[in-house]
């Protein structure tokens, strides 16, 4: 993957001003893109912010190229390429790990919502059985009533 | 003292009317609840036929949500005790009745009806398990031991009955994939009293296990994994009911 020809020794990789305009030009385009995603309500504000901070990011990356190697020496990677790697690996190892957590909630919050449903519509149902039974007495019995077959 | 029998069914048609007039005969005294968990076929027209009270999961669930759903009916409607029992006919009524019996001379919060206990090969014990189910039984049964440092030998039982404190833990905390062991780990970790009966179960009417011997290594592996979780699950001081 990084294995660009780079000399033996070399300590930093820079980016051309090519690549840089590319990134930024993408980054700029992933931003639009966030935003009209919310605009359009396809995608809820409180899940956008980390994709912003990533859009971001990678603006910020474009721009200073110099940051990108403070980060890469403060790893203790001397090849700037592994360390922007490593970083998005890990970025969207958080981000995969927490869209499981949301989901995890979710599929919880549907089983309940299934379940009060269940339980309402059985009582409801259980209800107009006893009224249709009983009657205008049938109000008063403490016991539901055993009906027969 | 008022008594919920219910029975998670998921496309038991030909079985359910069956079960419901077994557990009336059995246990005449109880309400009777089918938990339907989004079933395709008519399994709720023929509880409802039967004169059971049905309540329908609007989709597929899987069993601990069925399961969790009894268990919260139960408590919402102020039963002093519950049981269930599988839908396919596997489990007789008669043996529920006497697993209530346990619950309601509070000898136990919970008590799960035993295939494998002892005292239920002598002469009652029908049921003969496969092999690849045999490993499984017993990897399950030593584990869910180490872990609960209680002996369990039917760690999979689907025929149990509890009192209120079960009712109440269970329809807050039920797992929805492995619901029967998770669910025997947690409720020894809160304390309640949990016990096993030795029962007579039938061989499966119809319809063949779902167990193939890859899926019952990955049945165990998941299930050794969730029981390792739940050993670091808190716990919590029961709440007063």
């Amino acid at each position: 993957m990084s294995a660009l020809p780079l000399a033996a020794g070399e300590a930093q990789v820079h980016l051309t001003s090519q690549t840089r305009i590319v990134a930024a030009v993408l980054a700029i385009f992933f931003m639009l893109l966030i935003l009209d995603l919310i605009r359009r309500d396809r995608l809820q504000e409180r899940y956008s912010v980390i994709w912003f901070v990533a859009g971001l990011g990678m603006l910020a990356g474009a721009a200073f190229p110099g940051l990108l190697e403070l980060v890469a020496e403060a790893m203790g990677v001397r090849n700037t390429n592994v360390a922007l790697f490593s970083i998005v690996l890990l970025l969207l190892l958080g981000l995969a790990l927490n869209f499981s957590v949301i989901m995890s909630r979710q599929a919880a919050q549907i089983t309940r919502l299934a379940q009060e449903r269940a339980i309402e519509k059985a009582l409801a149902e259980k209800q107009a059985g006893e009224a249709r039974n009983g009657g205008s007495a049938g109000e008063q019995t403490l016991e539901p009533k055993k009906e027969s077959l | 003292m008022r008594t919920l029998v219910f029975i998670p069914a998921w496309n038991e048609e030909a079985s359910i009317a069956e079960v419901i007039a077994d557990v009336r005969e059995a246990i005449p005294g109880a309400d009777l609840l089918v938990v339907d968990d989004g079933s395709a076929d008519a399994t709720a027209e023929r509880a409802r036929e039967a004169g059971a009270i049905v309540a329908s999961l609007p989709f597929n669930q899987g069993l601990g949500a069925a399961l969790q759903t009894g268990y919260l009916y139960a408590l919402r409607n102020g039963y002093d005790a519950c049981a269930h029992l599988d839908a396919d006919g596997q489990h007789p009524a008669e043996e529920v009745a006497r697993l209530l019996a346990e619950v309601t001379a509070d000898r136990a919060d919970l008590v799960i009806g035993s295939r494998y206990h002892a005292g239920a090969v002598s002469g009652t014990g029908d049921y003969r398990p496969t092999f690849s189910r045999k490993i499984g039984i017993s990897v399950f049964r030593f584990f869910l031991t180490l872990a609960t440092r209680q002996r369990f030998t039917d760690t999979t039982s689907g025929m149990r009955a509890a009192n209120r404190r079960v009712m109440s833990l269970f329809s807050q905390h039920y797992s929805p994939d492995f619901a029967e062991i998770e669910s025997l780990q947690l409720a020894v970790r809160q304390g309640l009293r949990v016990e096993e009966l030795p029962v007579r179960m039938l061989e499966r009417a119809g319809g063949t296990s779902f167990l193939t011997p890859v899926r019952s290594a990955f049945f165990i592996f998941k299930g050794l994994v969730v029981l390792l979780v739940g050993q670091f699950r808190p716990r919590q001081a029961e709440a007063e009911r």
